[in-house]
C-alpha cells in the first residue's frame, strides 16, 4: 500500500517535470544559436522551430504546475538563461507561436506577490527583458536618426520590413539567370535560403507578398527549389489558422505540396458531406470558393490528385448523393475555369482523364448548352448505346477472373465519368418525359446504369424492367388531362417508391427524378401536376429529396439560360412546386 | 485654440505620470487605451501644425510651461518638446514599460501574441502592441542577411528616405539654411562610430526617386552640404561599392565631378616602389591600390562614356608634364593611361 502511495506521489510530482536531458539539449542549442550568427545556425534554428514549440509548450505546462517561481527555478536552474537567450533569437521571436509561448513562459515566472528576493529579482528581470524587447534598438545611430526626423520606431521597423519584402519579392520574380547551366552559380540559390528564412514568417502579414512570390516563382532552374520545411509550415498554418493567402499563392502551394492539396480536397468533401440541406446554389458557391476548380484547370496534376480522391471516396460511397452532386458540381466549375484559360495555356481534355474510356470523354464533357436541343436525343442515344456496348463487353468477360478486375475498372471509370458529367443524366430524364414507348429504352438504360452501376447479383435486367414500369405509370398518370386520377397507376408508383423487402428494388431517386421531370416538363396543368407530385411525395415521405431535385434542376436550366417562353413556363412551375413542397414541409 | 492647448497640457502631464508616478498601478486596459488615444491625438497635432510657425510657437510655449511645473512634481523628469509629439505613442509606451508600478496584467495585454489585424493602421486597442513591434523587428533581422547582398540595404534605404522627407519639410518651412545644415550636422554626429552605415544612408538619400520638386531640392541641399565635408565625401567614395558610386555619378553631376577629382588625387598621391615594381599609395589611411584605381576609372568610363575623351586628354597632359616618357614606373599618369587602354 505504502509502495503504491509513494509511486502515485512520485508520478504526481514528476509528471509535469520537463526531462532534464531535453532541457540540456535545448539549452545547448540556444547557446549555439546565440553565439554565432552564421547562415548555418540560422538554418538550424528554422529546422528546429517546430520541435522547439513543442518543448516550450511542455515547459509552459511545467511552469504552471509548480507552486511558485522559487520552486520552478530550483527544479530548472537554467530556465532563466534558456528563456533569456531565446528572447534575443530573432527566428524564435519572429514566429507567432514561438513568441507567444516564450512570452507566456516569462509571464508564468512572474510572481504577483513575490515572497523572497529571488522572486523579486525574477520579476525585475522579466520586466526589463520585456521592455528591452519592445523598445530597444540595435543601433544607437538609428535611434538618434528616428528621434531627429521624428519617426516612431514602430513605423520605422514596419517600413524597413516592407522594403525588405519588396526587394526580395523583386529579386525572386526576376527568375533565373543561369540559362540551365547546372554548374554555374545563380540567383536561384537565393530562393532556397529565402524560403528557409520565411519559415518563422509564414503568419506575418507583412511577409505575405514575399511568401506569395516564393510560391509563384517561375521554376525554370533546378536550383530554384523551395524548402520542404517552409512548405510544410505554410500548409499547416493555412489549414490550421486560416492563413490569408492570395488565390494564386494557394494554387501554387497545392502545386508544390501534395499534403496541403489533399487536406484541401478532404476538407471540401467533409464540409459538403456533413452539412445537410445545402442547396445546389450553396454547393456551387462553396466549390468555387474553395479555389480548387481553378487550381485544377491550371495544373492538370492537381486535377489528377483531386480526381483520385473523389474516385476513392465514390468507390466507398457510391450511393451517397451529396458526394455525387459535389463531384458533378465540381466538374462543372472546373470546365468553366478551363474555358476561361487562355488557349495557349489549355491542355487537351484527354490529359485530364487518362483512365476514362477515350471515346466517351469529349461527348460527355461537352456541355448540353454547347449543342442544339434538337441534337440532344440523338447524342444521348449514341452515348447510351456506346456505354451499353462497353459495359456488356466487360461484363461478359466476367467469368474470366484475370480480366475481371480490369473489366470492373473500366466499368467503374465509365460510370465515374458519367457521374462527373451528371448534367447529361438530367437531360436524359428530361428527354424521357417527351419520349414514347418506342424511343425510351436506350434512355432508360442510361438512367438505370447511372443509379445502379454495379449490376450486383446480375439484377440490371430486372431493374430495367422496373424502371420501364415506373416510367409507364408516370406517363399514364400525367396523360390524363381531366377527371379522377387513375388510382391504380398512382398506387403502383407509390409501391415502387416504398422500401421493398424483396430484392432488387429500384433506386427511389431514379423514380423521383422521373416524377419531378414529368411534373415540370409534361404538358399538364399546373394544378394537376402539383397534385400528383404532392400525393406521391407525401405518401412516400420523400419531400426533402424532391425539393433538392427541383433546386438542382432549376440551377441547371438557369445555366443553359434559354429565355424562350417554354423556359419561363418551366421556371414558374419549378418555383410553384418548391413553394408548395416547402409549405407542406413547414406545416 | 485654448481647448487644444489644454489638451496638449493634459497629454504632456499624462506622459509624465505614465513614466514617473505610482498612479499607474491603478490603471486598467481602458485607461491605457485612452492614454494611447490622447498620445495619438498629439501626433495629429504635430502633423497638422509643425509647419505653421505661429501655432507651433504658441504650443512650444505651452509645453515649456507644463514641463516646468512637471519638473517640480517629478524631479529629474526631462519633459516633452514639440518635435517629440510626432512620436508621442512611443514615448508613452517607453515611459509605461519603464515604470515599475505598471500592473503586470497591462504588460500581458501589451505583449499578447495573438495575431492582430494590422490592416487597420489607426489603432483601436493596445492589445498586442508590443508583440507586433517585436515581430516586425525580428522579421527584419531574419530577412536582413538576405537583402544585404545588393544596393544600399533596406534599412539604409528607409533611413535615407526618412532623411530626405524631413529635409523637405525643413526646407519648405523656410528655415534658415544654416539651421538645416545644422540639422544635417547633428545627424552626422548621431552616426558617430557607424560611418559605413552613414555612407549608405547618404547614398540612399541621394538616390531616392525624385517624385517631387521638393525631393530634388532636398537632394541638392544634401549634396552641397556634403561638398563642405570633404572627409565624409572621401570616405563615401572609398567605402561604397562601385555599382552604387556609379549610380550616384549618373544621378548627380556634382558628385561625379568630386569623384573624378578624388580619383585624380588618389593617382597623384601614388609613388613607384622600385623593389616591388608597383605603384603604392603614400598615405597610410587609404587602401587604394593601382589595380583598384584602374578598375574605378574603367567603371566610371563605362557609366559615363562621354567623360572618357576629356579625362584621357587630362591624364595625357599630366603625363606630358611628367616628361612624356613611355617607360613603366616613371609617371603614374603614363602607366594609368596604358592600363586603361589595354
Amino acid at each position: 500500500m505504502s509502495q503504491l502511495q509513494s509511486m502515485i506521489q512520485q508520478k504526481q510530482t514528476s509528471s509535469p517535470l520537463v526531462n532534464v536531458q531535453e532541457m540540456q539539449f535545448w539549452l545547448d542549442k540556444a547557446v549555439v544559436w546565440s553565439q554565432a550568427d552564421s547562415p548555418d545556425t540560422q538554418k538550424d534554428t528554422c529546422l528546429h522551430l517546430s520541435r522547439l514549440k513543442e518543448f516550450l509548450q511542455e515547459l509552459l505546462a511545467h511552469i504552471h504546475a509548480m507552486s511558485s517561481t522559487s520552486e520552478t527555478m530550483k527544479r530548472l536552474p537554467f530556465l532563466g538563461q534558456f528563456l533569456g537567450r531565446l528572447c534575443w533569437n530573432s527566428f524564435v521571436t519572429a514566429d507567432d507561436t514561438s513568441r507567444k509561448l516564450l512570452l507566456q513562459c516569462l509571464w508564468g515566472l512572474y510572481s504577483e506577490h513575490p515572497s523572497n528576493p529571488l522572486e523579486r529579482k525574477a520579476n525585475q528581470w522579466i520586466r526589463k527583458v520585456l521592455c528591452q524587447l519592445a523598445t530597444e534598438e540595435d543601433h544607437v545611430a538609428v535611434q538618434e536618426l528616428m528621434k531627429r526626423v521624428g519617426i516612431p520606431p514602430k513605423e520605422y521597423h514596419l517600413k524597413v520590413l516592407r522594403k525588405m519584402v519588396a526587394l526580395l519579392q523583386k529579386s525572386i520574380g526576376n527568375g533565373c539567370s543561369c540559362l540551365g547551366n547546372v554548374n554555374e552559380r545563380c540567383s536561384c540559390d537565393h530562393i532556397l535560403a529565402t524560403s528557409e528564412a520565411c519559415v518563422p514568417l509564414v503568419t506575418c502579414p507583412e511577409a505575405a507578398p514575399l511568401i506569395g512570390a516564393l510560391l509563384q516563382q517561375p521554376a525554370t532552374c533546378v536550383r530554384a527549389a523551395i524548402s520542404e520545411d517552409f512548405l510544410h509550415t505554410l500548409s499547416s498554418a493555412y489549414s490550421r489558422e486560416g492563413l490569408l493567402l492570395e488565390e494564386q499563392a494557394i494554387v501554387c502551394l497545392w502545386y508544390h505540396s501534395l499534403s496541403s492539396l489533399e487536406e484541401a480536397v478532404v476538407s471540401l468533401l467533409e464540409s459538403v458531406v456533413t452539412v445537410t440541406g445545402s442547396t445546389p446554389e450553396n454547393l456551387e458557391q462553396q466549390v468555387a470558393q474553395s479555389v480548387l476548380p481553378k487550381a485544377c484547370a491550371q495544373h492538370f496534376s492537381i486535377f489528377l490528385v483531386t480526381n483520385d480522391i473523389f474516385r476513392s471516396v465514390l468507390k466507398q460511397a457510391e450511393e451517397n448523393e451529396s458526394v455525387k452532386s459535389l463531384i458533378q458540381t465540381f466538374t462543372s466549375c472546373f470546365l468553366k475555369e478551363l474555358a476561361l484559360l487562355q488557349p495557349q495555356k489549355q491542355v487537351s481534355l484527354k490529359t485530364f482523364f487518362p483512365q476514362s474510356p477515350q471515346s466517351l470523354i469529349v461527348p460527355l464533357l461537352t456541355l448540353p448548352s454547347e449543342m442544339p436541343r434538337e441534337a440532344w436525343r440523338h447524342h444521348m442515344n449514341w452515348l447510351s448505346g456506346s456505354l451499353q456496348r462497353l459495359i456488356e463487353e466487360e461484363e461478359e468477360g466476367d467469368g474470366d477472373s484475370s480480366s475481371s478486375t480490369r473489366g470492373h475498372h473500366k466499368i467503374f471509370e465509365s460510370w465515374f465519368l458519367l457521374v462527373q458529367c451528371g448534367y447529361w443524366v438530367q437531360v436524359t430524364v428530361q428527354l424521357l418525359v417527351m419520349s414514347g414507348p418506342e424511343d425510351c429504352d436506350l434512355l432508360l438504360w442510361l438512367l438505370t446504369f447511372y443509379h445502379h452501376p454495379t449490376n450486383r447479383g446480375h439484377h440490371r435486367a430486372l431493374q430495367l424492367v422496373r424502371a420501364k414500369e415506373a416510367w409507364d405509370h408516370l406517363r399514364s398518370l400525367f396523360m390524363v388531362l381531366a377527371g379522377p386520377f387513375p388510382v391504380d397507376h398512382l398506387q403502383s408508383l407509390v409501391t415502387l417508391l416504398s422500401p421493398q423487402p424483396q430484392q432488387p428494388s429500384l433506386s427511389s431517386l431514379l423514380i423521383l427524378n422521373l416524377l419531378v421531370s414529368f411534373a415540370v416538363f409534361f404538358q399538364q396543368s399546373l394544378k394537376r401536376s402539383t397534385e400528383i407530385l404532392l400525393t406521391v411525395v407525401d405518401k412516400t415521405g420523400l419531400v426533402d429529396e424532391a425539393v433538392c431535385i427541383l433546386h438542382s434542376l432549376g440551377l441547371r436550366l438557369n445555366e443553359r439560360s434559354c429565355l424562350s417562353s417554354d423556359a419561363i413556363r418551366v421556371h414558374l412551375r419549378i418555383k410553384a412546386f418548391l413553394n408548395t413542397l416547402t409549405h407542406m414541409h413547414g406545416a | 485654440m485654448e481647448a487644444v492647448l489644454k489638451n496638449l497640457m493634459s497629454t504632456a502631464e499624462l506622459l509624465a505620470v505614465a513614466a514617473q508616478s505610482d498612479v499607474v498601478s491603478q490603471w486598467d486596459k481602458q485607461t491605457v487605451n485612452r492614454a494611447f488615444h490622447w498620445a495619438q491625438y498629439c501626433e495629429h497635432l504635430f502633423s497638422r501644425f509643425h509647419n505653421k510657425p505661429s501655432v507651433r510657437r504658441v504650443m512650444e510655449k505651452q509645453l515649456q510651461l507644463t514641463n516646468h511645473s512637471l519638473r517640480v512634481a517629478f524631479p529629474g523628469y526631462t519633459g516633452v518638446s514639440f518635435s517629440d509629439l510626432s512620436r508621442c505613442q512611443h514615448l508613452l509606451l517607453v515611459g509605461m514599460l519603464n515604470n515599475p508600478e505598471l500592473p503586470f496584467s497591462i504588460m500581458k495585454i501589451l505583449f499578447d501574441a495573438t495575431p492582430v489585424n494590422t490592416k487597420n493602421s489607426e489603432f483601436q486597442d493596445v492589445t498586442g502592441l508590443c508583440s507586433h513591434i517585436i515581430q516586425c523587428k525580428s522579421a527584419c533581422k531574419v530577412l536582413s542577411p538576405l537583402t544585404d547582398l545588393s544596393g544600399v540595404g533596406a534599412d539604409a534605404e528607409v533611413q535615407g528616405g526618412m532623411l530626405i522627407e524631413r529635409m523637405g519639410a525643413l526646407l519648405s518651412e523656410s528655415t534658415e539654411a544654416c539651421q538645416t545644415e545644422h540639422f544635417l550636422d547633428s545627424i552626422l554626429q548621431g552616426y558617430e562610430g557607424a560611418a559605413e552605415l552613414f555612407c549608405m544612408v547618404i547614398a540612399a538619400a541621394l538616390l531616392t526617386p525624385k517624385n517631387s520638386a521638393a525631393e530634388s531640392v532636398s537632394q541638392d541641399f544634401v549634396m552641397n552640404w556634403l561638398q563642405k565635408k570633404p572627409s565624409v565625401l572621401q570616405h563615401m567614395c572609398l567605402a561604397l561599392p562601385i555599382a552604387l558610386l556609379m549610380d550616384l555619378t549618373k544621378r548627380h553631376e556634382k558628385f561625379r565631378d568630386t569623384y573624378c577629382d578624388l580619383l585624380k588625387k588618389w593617382a597623384s598621391d601614388m609613388e613607384y616602389n622600385i623593389s616591388d615594381g608597383v605603384w603604392v599609395h603614400t598615405s597610410t589611411n587609404t587602401t587604394m591600390s593601382f589595380y583598384k584605381l584602374t578598375e574605378r576609372f574603367l567603371a566610371l568610363f563605362e557609366a559615363c562614356p562621354s567623360l572618357r575623351d576629356d579625362m584621357e586628354k587630362e591624364l595625357n597632359a599630366f603625363k606630358i608634364s611628367d616628361g612624356d616618357f613611355d617607360v613603366r614606373g616613371l609617371s603614374v599618369w603614363g602607366d594609368l593611361l596604358s592600363a586603361l587602354n589595354k
